[in-house]
């Protein structure tokens, strides 16, 4: 019998020691700005990480001071240990913490506007996606692409941020801090991603129904393979067509998608949304929304106001199974 | 205290059972012959004048109401909507319009008081218990403005349109072409567009779904069973329309507008039709706009943008961020490009 009992009382301490392990994996991963992937990054977690430690030490101390002065020596105190105590340790010791953190964290803290290698990259918040422009050093017309940053890896990278209709913020929690994007206001952001790999950009300031469905993965490549990446990207969208893919180029335009996003090479020029010249090259659809299956494709195709509510983008609910396939066939071709 | 406020109770009393009485029992005299006391006839009109003159609309919301054709459209509404109890101009009021409560004033009578505002607001919401109705179409106070045009002209002694001549007009094609034979402006070319477009929207215009209080009202006339025959008819109707102000410039910024957009418009003609020189759209999805009526085109941008045109949510999400200054830009652009070169 107590032995159980022993057992029931450990069981919720157990437990809450299983369900708390979990939220520490939170730690590592594509979006924590605690796994730092850049040079910018790296700054913030070591500020949090020192500021941390010193939360904690200053805890432990003012808890350690008042278990020993009620409990260990009970008796009243001298006017002088409590002067000392009043003056040293209420202004004396706190001035002097606070100053050394405000110099320290100010002498840090990553310059936003850090001149570049040269890659400029012009980020503008929609509702609620990423438009994207690439300005090589020299360019005299962009790269476009969106919902979809990539960086090279070892380069300074400066971000121009700014908004179409209401306040976002940008964040990519593993390469740096977030800054606001302004409707008619630019802001900057400079960014030296430093390990290779894949990472998860969110929108960071609410800003209206689909907020929480506003992200972005953003590809740190070798500089090579970036630049590779960015000539190819640079071209018209490809013409080697299925018979699928053909016919559902013929859908593109039967039902005016053209009005509204651009496929270079082809009659589509519209502006509204996202270029899709390459739009099978990215590795989500629907600015992080869902993955890049065929059925991703004809999901977003047919239900996008119900993955993005008050999205723009008018579902193709109306298109048969077929039709709305081969439109996924021929967009998801576009590498 | 408690006296008179028993007496007051009993009084309300009294006057609920006299009140219910002549409600239950039919105790008023409803004929129209015995018509309003004196007293009653006057309380009545005074509240409807002071009732307009407060409601009425301001004349800045009022297009140009010298527009030939917008006075042609407005007589063409007058002649199967408003003459059987106002009679035309220089023509007399039936008997049995006459012996209506309250009578409806001839129209020279009905005009001669009211500001043109007022009469907009007179023909958009009507009067309760005179027997003047609302207009078909709510938030349809822009097609109001055609009937007020041709109040106006007649109002003046120059030449306005017939309307005793319009109203002898019955079958239905010779009526349909009254207006859209002869008249442009808000009205639009119907040889621009296939049957079957036609018979849809004349379908919409019948049940409502599509909201116009002339279109309501020309539909009411026609059979159900005859508008696919119609719209044919319609459709291979040869029409007046407005000539394009100067064919040989073309305005770059409606170019541009039309077939790229902005980054809050799509590009119309991916739709509508591509470049006037690379032939139709066939299987597009939007109906054949070019060298449609400029007026007409710029209402009905109006209607979608402000939601009162409904049904394509394309189109809907198409025109939701136009400028009144793109509107008429577009409108402009669409009306000077020659048509499709299948129509």
């Amino acid at each position: 019998m107590p032995r159980s009992k022993a057992r029931a009382a450990a069981r919720p301490k157990a437990l809450s020691a299983a369900l708390t392990l979990p939220l520490l994996a939170g730690c590592e991963g594509a979006q924590s700005a605690l796994a730092p992937a850049g040079e910018d990054a790296a700054v913030l977690a070591t500020l949090f990480w020192v500021m941390l430690s010193g939360a904690v030490v200053l805890f432990l101390a003012m808890n350690g001071l008042f278990f020993y002065l009620t409990r260990i020596r009970v008796q009243a105190q001298s006017e002088t240990v409590a002067r000392w105590l009043i003056v040293g340790g209420g202004i004396v010791l706190p001035f002097v913490v606070i100053s050394a953190l405000l110099v320290w964290g100010l002498s840090i803290l990553p310059d936003h506007r850090q001149a570049g290698d040269g890659l400029r990259i012009r980020v503008t918040g929609e509702q609620w996606w990423w438009r994207v422009e690439y300005w090589p050093e020299g360019a005299t017309e962009p790269v476009i692409s969106a919902n979809e940053i990539r960086l090279p890896a070892g380069q300074r990278t400066e971000l121009i941020l700014d908004s179409a209709h209401v306040i976002h913020s940008f964040w990519i929690p593993a390469l740096g801090g977030k800054m606001d994007m302004f409707p008619g206001r630019e802001t900057f952001l400079s960014l030296r991603p430093t390990q290779p790999g894949t990472y998860r950009g969110q929108c960071a300031e609410f800003c209206g129904a689909s907020h929480a469905w506003m992200a972005f993965e953003a590809h740190v490549m070798a500089p090579e393979a970036f630049d590779d990446w960015l000539a190819a990207q640079a071209g018209p969208a490809q013409t080697a067509l299925s018979d699928a893919a053909r016919r559902g180029a013929g859908i593109f335009t039967r039902e005016g998608c053209g009005a509204c996003h651009t496929i270079r090479g082809t009659e589509h020029i519209g502006v509204v949304g996202p270029d899709l010249t390459r739009v099978g090259s990215r590795t989500t659809l629907g600015a992080g929304r869902l993955g890049v299956s065929l059925d991703a494709y004809r999901a977003w195709i047919t239900h996008t106001g119900d993955l993005k509510p008050e999205v723009e983008m008018p579902a193709y609910d109306h298109l048969s199974e077929a039709e709305a396939t081969d439109l996924a066939q021929y967009l998801r071709g576009l590498e | 205290m408690k006296a008179v406020l028993i007496t007051l109770a009993a009084l309300a009393g009294l006057g609920a059972v006299a009140g219910g009485s002549v409600v239950a029992f039919g105790l008023y005299n409803v004929s129209a012959q015995a018509g309003h006391l004196p007293a009653v006839g006057w309380v009545l009109h005074t509240t409807f004048r002071n009732s307009v003159s407060l409601r009425a609309p301001s004349m800045a919301d009022a297009p140009d109401l010298d527009d030939p054709d917008l006075v042609a459209l407005g007589a063409g509404h007058y002649a199967t909507a408003c003459l059987p109890c106002h009679a035309a101009p220089g023509q007399q009021r039936t008997a049995t319009s006459t012996a209506m409560v309250p009578e409806p004033p001839h129209i020279s009578e009905a005009i001669a008081h009211w500001e043109p505002n007022e009469l907009h607001w007179i023909v958009e919401n009507g009067a309760k218990m005179t027997g003047m109705p609302g207009w078909p179409a709510r938030q349809r106070g822009d097609e109001v403005w055609a009937v007020v045009a041709y109040l106006e002209a007649i109002r003046e002694t120059g030449p306005a349109p017939d309307t005793a001549a319009l109203a002898e007009v019955t079958e239905p094609r010779a009526y349909c072409a009254t207006c859209h034979e002869n008249v442009a402006g808000p009205v639009p070319r119907l040889d621009l567009l296939p049957a079957d477009y036609l018979e849809a929207q004349m379908r919409a215009y019948a049940s409502g779904l599509r909201p116009s209080g002339i279109m309501e009202q020309a539909m009411s006339r026609v059979d159900g069973d005859d508008i696919a025959a119609l719209a044919a008819e319609m459709a291979a109707l040869r029409v007046r329309y407005d000539s394009p102000a100067d064919p040989g410039t073309e305005d770059e910024t409606g170019r541009t507008l039309a077939m790229r957009g902005t980054r809050d418009v799509p590009a119309c003609t991916a739709c509508h039709g591509p470049d006037r020189d690379a032939g139709p759209a066939p299987g597009r999805a939007g109906p054949a706009i070019r060298g449609q009526n400029a007026a007409y085109l710029a209402q009905q941008l109006d209607l979608w943008r402000d939601g009162i045109r409904t049904g394509s949510p394309l189109m809907e999400a198409a025109a939701r961020d136009l400028t009144d200054a793109q509107i008429d830009t577009l409108s402009r652009w669409f009306a000077q490009q020659a048509p499709a070169p299948d129509n």
